[in-house]
């Protein structure tokens, strides 16, 4: 056992020395150990000490990597996260992407909000295309994140910043947001942490 | 080429559906892994460039995404005919794992068919029992950035193999038999913007490709693999280095697209030709012209969208037909609709090669092409220059209204006139059949630079809470640009058209109704409630002397149709 490690970390060290411009593009702590780190904010098991901070639990592995990696340039600015992801690697990103989206999604249960508020956010949705990108139940897909279920109070601060241009690492977004009027960002944000994916394991 | 969300009562539809429906994809968990268990292996004959040559007098197999290579979508037999049609009957049902929007295009080769899903998952069925040969599921990279929804439009084939994309721009080879990874090529990163939901093309031993992209600022492009290998033989940049064209002021069809050339070429002096990040996608197949060795197909929208301050000039080769060598993929012409688009209203529904009259009356090769401003253009084969315009098929009100950021209402809305939605030809009647959305929108235009790889709109187009939607079925004389007929529907069209030798037109809507009309009337003869939005193109064949129609009806994420996950196939009593 032993030396059969010893003999690929040779090999492996063969491969580093004969391509000396491969990227060494992982810290020295390991995925658990980094989401540790995490696990101080977003919660131990998956529901977040605050309710201003996401659900990072079962989210779309494509947009957790696409924001630890925007969080590092800085296209999406957080003091706090930035510190968080400064020593971190794109290699990194991708474990810690690829983890997170592999936990389960805490069910909250948000209640729904009042009818006409509710015909409010579905007639903005109608008219703004919402599902196009975030699909039928607003699981998401790829690098688009889930929302349904997510915490009322992040969407709608996520929202907002994507409308009045703070968080600026989606201009798509932000032309989405600056077409919806400010009054029905709440109702949408009540909507859509009201909802659970229905069917499966989430 | 866009999406964008139908009304309220899609809305509450979709209230209901988290309410009581069946799995949704995503939550279903679909795995995104290999074939199943196994299973009789999927009896298909090889497909030589023969059959794809000559697939337009082929009646017993569907060989190619739009029946054949110059894409009439004209189905050859007359079997089912305006006589009998009102005996179509389903065959059989089948039921695949992915319940989300439905485009595929089912290709037929002997007995097996071909259909793909959303997620990128291709079954082969038997198509005389809709039983299952293999499924097989692609692995589905955690990088995927697309509009418009988790599409895939089908299959090519050729030899022993099927070709399809995916969603994290791969091309994939599979063992037509038994549905194993022969192999898999990345066509470019996803990070960027890169996808692909269009169903390859077949043709002289090359899988012919080309790009999503133009909502991310992409540099589009169209391309040949090698059908063997997957290498690649030949590149086009649908975004050539300069891109400026002639500051036309008007489109194709002569109305003032009310463009500030000065403050464009100001801007050109300042930051350049844009052509890196332009756009320019290929959404749907190229038909192909084996005597000219050309094949002809349509360009998509400029980046971003609806903002054209920071992209100056004619955005070339966006929003035109283009005409390449098949051999080399180098440029033989092209032909611009709409110079400078900021409405995303793009060419997207596939070119069909027929003849057609010229000024003169002369009958000389065309290109006909329906574009999202409901017009049918019908160019020149030899040059790619225009020869007529069509009477227009849907309203167009404040046409060409620019942008503001306010919003500027506008028709036709971001979908069109005719999406991507292929058309179907009677050349005996000398019409084209196309569907339409009337979608009344608001264009709003916001400046943002280039995002990396992300949505990059410029803005946003809006459906209007509160105006009617609809669609309409309509048959256009191309020799004349004259409507013969048009049959309005209630909710906006897409999905696709076939034509066939028994005169007869199906295409399905939004609420779930396939139906035939009369090819030369429009008289609706038959129709069937398939319970979820008829969204994807038909095919035709036949087996033991027996011919089939069949459809995926499986609803639409661009514009929130009700989703199935059912295929189809009708045959007479």
């Amino acid at each position: 056992m032993m030396s059969a490690m010893r003999s690929a970390q040779i090999a492996i060290a063969g491969i580093v020395a004969a391509f000396p411009l491969v990227p060494t593009a992982v810290s020295a702590a390991s995925v658990e150990e980094n989401a540790q780190t995490c696990a101080g904010c977003h919660g131990e098991n998956g529901v977040p000490q605050a309710k201003t901070t996401p659900i990072i639990w079962g989210q779309n592995e494509g947009y957790l990597y696409i924001q630890l990696r925007d969080f590092k340039s800085g296209a999406r600015k957080s003091d706090q996260m930035s510190a968080v992801v400064a020593s971190l690697e794109k290699a990194d990103f991708k474990a810690l992407a690829a983890h997170f989206a592999g936990l389960k999604w805490p069910i909250l249960g948000q209640p729904s909000p009042p009818k006409d508020a509710a015909k409010a956010a579905l007639t903005v949705i109608g008219s703004v295309g919402c599902t196009s990108c975030h699909l039928d139940q607003f699981q998401g897909d790829g690098t688009t994140a889930r929302l349904a279920g997510q915490q009322s109070e992040y969407l709608f601060n996520t929202m907002t910043a994507f409308r009045d241009g703070s968080r600026a690492n989606n201009p798509g977004m932000s032309d989405l947001m600056k077409a919806v009027q400010p009054s029905d960002i709440k109702p949408l944000a009540e909507y859509l942490a009201s909802l659970q994916v229905v069917g499966g394991q989430q | 080429m866009v999406r964008m969300k139908s009304s309220h009562a899609r809305a509450a539809a979709l209230t209901a559906l988290l309410a009581f429906s069946a799995l949704p994809a995503s939550a279903q968990e679909i795995e995104h892994h290999k074939t199943e268990k196994a299973k009789p292996a999927a009896p298909a004959p090889t497909v030589t460039q023969e059959m794809l040559t000559n697939a337009g007098s082929d009646a017993k197999q569907f060989l190619h995404t739009n029946a054949n290579y110059e894409q009439t979508r004209f189905y050859p037999g007359k079997q089912i005919n305006a006589s009998n049609v009102s005996k179509l009957r389903p065959a059989w049902i089948f039921q695949m794992d992915v319940r989300e929007s439905l485009e595929t295009s089912p290709i037929i080769v002997g007995e097996v068919m071909y259909v793909t899903t959303s997620f990128d998952h291709v079954y082969a069925l038997n198509a005389k029992t809709g039983e299952e040969y293999w499924h097989y599921k692609h692995k589905m990279g955690p990088i995927t950035t697309y509009c418009c929804g988790p599409n895939n439009r089908g299959v090519a084939v050729l030899g022993d193999k099927v070709y399809f994309a995916t969603l994290d721009a791969k091309l994939v080879a599979l063992d037509a038999k038994t549905g194993s990874l022969v192999w898999e090529t990345e066509i470019a990163d996803p990070e960027l913007g890169y996808s692909e939901t269009m169903a390859p093309s077949a043709v002289n031993g090359k899988i012919l490709i080309g790009t999503n992209g133009g909502e991310y600022g992409i540099r589009g492009f169209f391309r040949a693999y090698d059908a063997n290998t997957g290498k690649l033989v030949w590149n086009f940049d649908t975004v050539p280095e300069d891109s400026v064209g002639v500051w036309a002021t008007k489109d194709a069809s002569g109305h003032d697209m009310h463009r500030d050339i000065a403050a464009e070429k100001a801007q050109l002096a300042k930051t350049g030709d844009p052509y890196k990040t332009l756009g320019g996608g290929v959404w749907q197949n190229p038909a192909v012209d084996l005597k000219l060795n050309r094949i002809y197909f349509v360009v998509g929208n400029p980046s971003p969208d609806l903002d054209g301050s920071k992209r100056p000039g004619d955005n070339l080769y966006t929003d035109s037909l283009v005409a390449l060598d098949l051999d080399t993929g180098k440029y033989v012409c092209h032909f611009q609709y709409i110079p400078h688009d900021v409405w995303d209203l793009d060419s997207v529904s596939p070119p069909i090669l027929i003849d057609v009259k010229d000024k003169d009356g002369k009958t000389v090769p065309g290109v006909v092409h329906a574009g999202k401003t409901g017009y049918v253009y019908v160019n020149k084969r030899d040059d790619c220059g225009i020869i007529r315009i069509s009477d227009v098929m849907v309203a167009q009100e404040n046409f060409w209204t620019l942008p503001t950021p306010k919003g500027a209402r506008m028709l036709p809305g971001a979908n069109g006139g005719v999406e991507w939605s292929p058309m179907a030809v009677n050349q005996r009647l000398n019409l084209t059949y196309a569907v339409n959305l009337h979608q009344p929108m608001t264009y709003q235009v916001q400046t943002s630079p280039y995002p990396e790889g992300k949505l990059w709109l410029g803005g946003a187009f809006k459906v209007i809470p509160g105006e009617e939607q609809f669609g309409n079925v309509s048959a256009v004389n191309y020799n004349t640009g004259k409507i013969k007929w048009q049959v309005q529907t209630p909710q906006p069209m897409m999905g696709g058209v076939l034509a066939t030798a028994g005169d007869l037109v199906f295409t399905g809507e939004a609420n779930g109704w396939f139906r035939a009309y009369d090819a030369e009337s429009g008289k609706i003869l038959w129709s069937f409630q398939s319970g979820a939005g008829v969204n994807a193109p038909p095919s035709a064949y036949a087996i033991d002397g027996k011919e089939y129609v069949v459809v995926g009806a499986g609803g639409n994420t661009q514009i929130d149709f009700k989703r199935g996950n059912n295929i189809i196939a009708f045959t007479l009593d």
